[in-house]
C-alpha cells in the first residue's frame, strides 16, 4: 500500500461555459480512508466526482486517481475507479445482471457472478435481478448503482449521494459496502448533503461551498449538536 | 363518472395551452433560428399556395391541370389517412410539455389534446402531404376560384388533423383496455389489407368516388365565393369544431388508463443470457436492449417499415420506383432516436462513461445498432413493395441495394453528428416522446427527407439504365463521402471534452 494519496486533486477547475462548477478544489484521500464530500446543492461535488471518474474531464488543476491523470489516462483512472453518479445511473431498459454482465466484460472480471450475486442479495435486488429497471423506484436505482460500483472491488470507490431516497436496509448495505472497502485498502469518497450520514461512514470529511473547497476535519468534529452547527455555519 | 371536458375546462385548458406555449418558446435554444424556420414555413406555405398558379396549363381544365383537379378528393382523403397514422403512432399525438415534466403541473387531458393538436402540424409528412394538397390545387383549379379553393382546402387540413387527433385518441383509450393491444393490432392489421385487397382487385378508386364527400367540398371550392361554398366552409368549421371537442373525450378516457404495452416493457423480465465473445459485441446487445425494449421505438418501426410497404403494394410500384423508399424509411427510422442516438442511455450514460472501454469502440457499437435498426426496417419495406414487382433485372436490383447501402450510411452519420452537435435529455419511456423537440424534429426530418429523396432519385433513374455497373460507380462517391462525415462524428465524440457534455445533458 503506497504512503501517498490515492486521490490527489490540486487546485480542481472546472467550467461548463460561463459556469464555474468548481473553483479550485485541494483533496488528497487515502487508501483504507472513506472521505466525505459535503455541501449544498449546486456546491461542486458531483462535479468533482464526474472528474474522479474520468466522466468529465477538469478545466485546469491536476487530478491523480490511483497514479493515473484524468487528464491524460481516463482510461486507467475508470478500470481503477468503482462510480455510483448522483443521477440516476442506470440504462433505463437493461437488468440489473445485464448492467452487472457490461461492466464485468469490460473490466475482464472473472468468477465475479457470485459477487454479483451476493452484493444483489445484501442490497435486497435479488428478486428483480432480470427485471428492466426504468420501473425501479429511485432507491432501487440508487441501491443498483452501489452494486454496480463495488462490482470489481475497486481501488478507489465513488460514490455519488448513494443515501438519497434510500431505505434503511440500503443505507445499513451501503455503510457495509463502504467499511468492506476500507478493510480490503480501497480508498473511499462518499458525497452527499446528508451530515449525519456521512459522519458515520467517514473518517474525514472535506466541505465546499460555491465550488470551493471551504473546510477540512476529521469526521469527529462534525458530530452531534456541536458539529451541526459547524457545518452549518460552514453553508452560509 | 364524467368522462368530456365541460366548456369551463375546455377555456381553462386554451389558457393552459397559452401558458405552455410561452413556457415552450421561452426554452427555444435559438430563438433566431426558429423564427426564420416560421417565416420559411409561412413563406413556402404561401408559393405552395399560389406559384403553381402561374404555370402554363394551369387551371386550363384540360391535361395534368384536369388531372390535379380530379386528384384532390383523394389527396383530401389522404391527408386524414396521414393524420390518422402520424397520431395514432404517436400515441396520441406529440406532448406540448413531457410526461415527467408535466406530473407537476395541473395540466389536464383536455390541455394535453389541444397541445398534440398545435404539434401535429410539426411533421414533415404533414407538411409535404399539405403543400401538395394546395399546390395540386393551385395548379388544378382555375384561377377565378382559387382564392375560395385555398381557403376551403386549409380549413380541410385543420379538419384532417382535428379528425387524425380524435381517432389516435380513441384508439389509444382502447389500447389501454384489458384486450385493447390485441384489438388495436387486429383491427390494425384487418383494416390495412383491406385496403390493400381493394386497390390490387381495383375497386380502391371506386369505392374513393362514391364516398363523395370530399368531392362535394372540390365542387363547392371551385364554384367559387357563393352559398354552396359557404355551405362548405360552414360544414368543415362544424367537423373541425366537434372533432377538436370531441377528442377531448377520448384523450380524458385515456388518460384514467394505464399505457399498458408501456408498463409490460417496465415490468418485463429478461432471463440472463451468455456473453458475447467481445467488448464489442456486448455494447452492441446493451444498445439492441435499448432500442428493441421500447414503446415508441417497436411502435414507430411497426408503422414505417410496413406502411410505405403496404402503399407500395398497393401501388403496385415496379422496382425503379421502389428506390425511393429505403430513404423515406430509413429517415423516419432515424427520428424516432437515431438523431439523439446517445439519449438511449439517459441517466445511465454517467455510469457508462465510467466504464473502462474506448470511446471509438462506444461510437461504433451505437452506430451499428442505429444501422441495423434502419436495414432492418427499410428491408421490410422492400420485401412487401416487391411481392407484386416481379423479378427485378440486374440493373434494377443493383440499383436498389446501391441505394439502401448509401441511404441508410448517409442517415447514420447525420444522425450521429447531431447526436454529438445536439443532445438532449429524453426520456423514450412514452410512444409520444421524441428524441428532440418538435421544432428540431422538422428540422432534422426536413434534412433527411432532402437529402435521401433526391440521392433515391439519382438511383431510380440509374435502374432504368441498362448497365447495373454504373450504380456501384455513382453509389462509391456517396459511400466516401458518408463513411469520411462519419468518421468525423466519431472524433468528435471521441474528443472528452465534447463526449462529457453530450453524456451530462443526456443525463438530464
Amino acid at each position: 500500500m503506497s504512503a501517498g494519496p490515492v486521490v490527489d486533486v490540486r487546485s480542481l477547475h472546472v467550467r461548463f461555459g460561463e459556469v464555474e462548477a468548481v473553483a479550485g478544489v485541494d483533496l488528497a484521500a487515502h487508501a483504507g480512508q472513506a472521505t466525505g464530500l459535503l455541501g449544498r446543492n449546486g456546491a461542486g461535488k458531483s462535479t468533482t466526482m464526474r472528474v474522479l471518474a474520468g466522466v468529465v474531464p477538469p478545466t485546469a488543476g491536476t487530478v491523480l486517481v490511483a497514479g493515473h491523470d484524468v487528464r491524460t489516462h481516463a482510461l486507467e483512472v475508470k478500470r481503477a475507479v468503482g462510480y455510483c453518479p448522483d443521477v440516476g445511473g442506470l440504462v433505463p431498459r437493461a437488468t440489473p445482471w445485464e448492467h452487472l454482465q457490461l461492466a464485468a466484460r469490460l473490466r475482464r472480471l472473472r468468477g465475479w457472478e457470485t459477487r454479483a450475486r451476493d452484493l444483489l442479495e445484501r442490497f435486497e435486488l435479488g428478486d428483480v435481478a432480470h427485471r428492466v429497471t426504468t420501473g425501479f423506484s429511485h432507491g432501487m436505482g440508487r441501491r443498483l448503482s452501489v452494486v454496480l460500483a463495488a462490482l470489481h472491488e475497486p481501488e478507489v470507490l465513488l460514490l455519488d449521494e448513494p443515501f438519497d431516497g434510500v431505505d434503511p436496509i440500503g443505507v445499513e448495505a451501503t455503510f457495509e459496502v463502504i467499511s468492506d472497502a476500507r478493510s480490503r485498502g480501497a480508498c473511499v469518497l462518499v458525497s452527499t448533503h446528508l451530515r449525519e450520514l456521512a459522519v458515520e461512514a467517514c473518517s474525514s470529511v472535506l466541505v465546499l461551498r460555491g465550488g470551493a473547497q471551504v473546510a477540512s476535519a476529521p469526521a469527529g468534529e462534525m458530530t452531534g449538536e456541536e458539529g451541526a452547527r459547524a457545518y452549518r455555519s460552514l453553508l452560509d | 363518472m364524467p368522462t368530456a371536458a365541460s366548456w369551463t375546462e375546455l377555456r381553462r385548458s386554451v389558457d393552459d395551452v397559452g401558458a405552455l406555449l410561452a413556457f415552450r418558446a421561452g426554452a427555444v435554444r435559438r430563438p433566431a433560428a426558429f423564427r426564420l424556420s416560421a417565416l420559411a414555413f409561412v413563406v413556402l406555405t404561401g408559393a405552395a399556395a399560389t406559384l403553381p398558379a402561374l404555370l402554363p396549363g394551369a387551371g386550363s381544365g384540360s391535361g395534368y391541370a384536369l388531372d390535379a383537379l380530379l386528384l384532390l378528393p383523394t389527396a383530401m382523403l389522404g391527408l386524414i389517412v396521414l393524420a390518422v397514422a402520424s397520431a395514432v403512432a404517436s400515441g396520441g399525438g406529440r406532448e406540448l410539455l413531457a410526461r415527467e415534466h408535466a406530473v407537476a403541473y395541473p395540466v389536464s387531458p383536455s390541455t394535453d389534446h389541444l397541445g398534440a393538436l398545435l404539434l401535429a402540424p410539426l411533421n414533415i409528412a404533414w407538411i409535404l402531404q399539405t403543400w401538395l394538397l394546395l399546390g395540386a390545387a393551385a395548379y388544378g383549379v382555375p384561377s377565378a376560384q382559387l382564392a375560395p379553393a385555398q381557403i376551403g382546402l386549409l380549413v380541410w387540413v385543420a379538419v384532417a388533423t382535428a379528425v387524425g387527433q380524435l381517432v389516435a385518441w380513441s384508439v389509444e383509450a382502447v389500447r389501454r383496455t384489458r384486450h385493447g393491444v390485441a384489438v388495436v393490432r387486429t383491427t390494425g392489421a384487418v383494416v390495412a389489407l383491406a385496403a390493400v385487397a381493394l386497390q390490387v382487385s381495383g375497386r380502391l378508386t371506386t369505392l374513393l368516388d362514391e364516398l363523395g364527400a370530399t368531392r362535394w367540398m372540390v365542387v363547392s371550392y371551385v364554384d367559387g365565393f357563393g352559398l354552396r361554398w359557404a355551405g362548405a366552409i360552414a360544414v368543415e368549421l362544424v367537423l373541425l369544431v366537434a372533432a377538436v371537442a370531441l377528442g377531448a373525450v377520448p384523450a380524458h378516457l385515456a388518460a384514467r388508463r394505464a399505457a399498458r404495452d408501456e408498463l409490460r416493457v417496465e415490468s418485463g423480465r429478461h432471463p440472463a443470457r451468455r456473453l458475447p465473445r467481445t467488448v464489442l459485441g456486448t455494447l452492441v446487445r446493451t444498445d439492441r436492449g435499448s432500442v428493441w425494449r421500447a414503446v415508441p421505438m417497436r411502435r414507430g418501426l411497426a408503422v414505417l417499415a410496413v406502411g410505405p410497404g403496404l402503399v407500395a403494394l398497393a401501388g403496385d410500384l415496379d422496382w425503379a420506383r421502389m428506390t425511393i423508399l429505403p430513404g423515406l424509411v430509413a429517415s423516419g427510422g432515424a427520428l424516432l432516436f437515431g438523431v439523439n442516438a446517445w439519449c438511449l442511455d439517459e441517466r445511465g450514460g454517467l455510469w457508462r462513461e465510467s466504464l473502462p472501454v474506448g470511446a471509438g469502440t462506444v461510437f461504433a457499437a451505437r452506430a451499428w445498432v442505429l444501422a441495423e435498426f434502419l436495414l432492418i426496417a427499410s428491408a421490410v419495406t422492400l420485401v412487401l413493395g416487391g411481392l407484386r414487382a416481379g423479378a427485378p433485372g440486374p440493373a434494377e436490383l443493383t440499383a436498389l441495394l446501391c441505394t439502401w447501402l448509401v441511404v441508410v450510411l448517409q442517415v447514420v452519420s447525420s444522425a450521429m453528428r447531431w447526436s454529438s452537435r445536439r443532445p438532449f435529455a429524453v426520456d423514450l419511456r412514452s410512444a409520444r416522446a421524441t428524441p428532440a423537440p418538435p421544432v428540431v424534429m422538422v428540422g432534422y426530418s426536413t434534412k433527411l427527407a432532402v437529402t435521401t429523396t433526391l440521392t433515391g432519385l439519382v438511383f431510380s433513374g440509374l435502374a432504368r439504365v441498362p448497365h447495373a455497373e454504373v450504380s456501384v460507380l455513382v453509389a462509391a462517391p456517396f459511400v466516401v463521402w458518408s463513411l469520411v462525415r462519419l468518421l468525423h462524428a466519431r472524433d468528435r465524440w471521441v474528443d472528452p471534452v465534447a463526449r462529457a457534455r453530450v453524456v451530462t445533458t443526456v443525463a438530464g
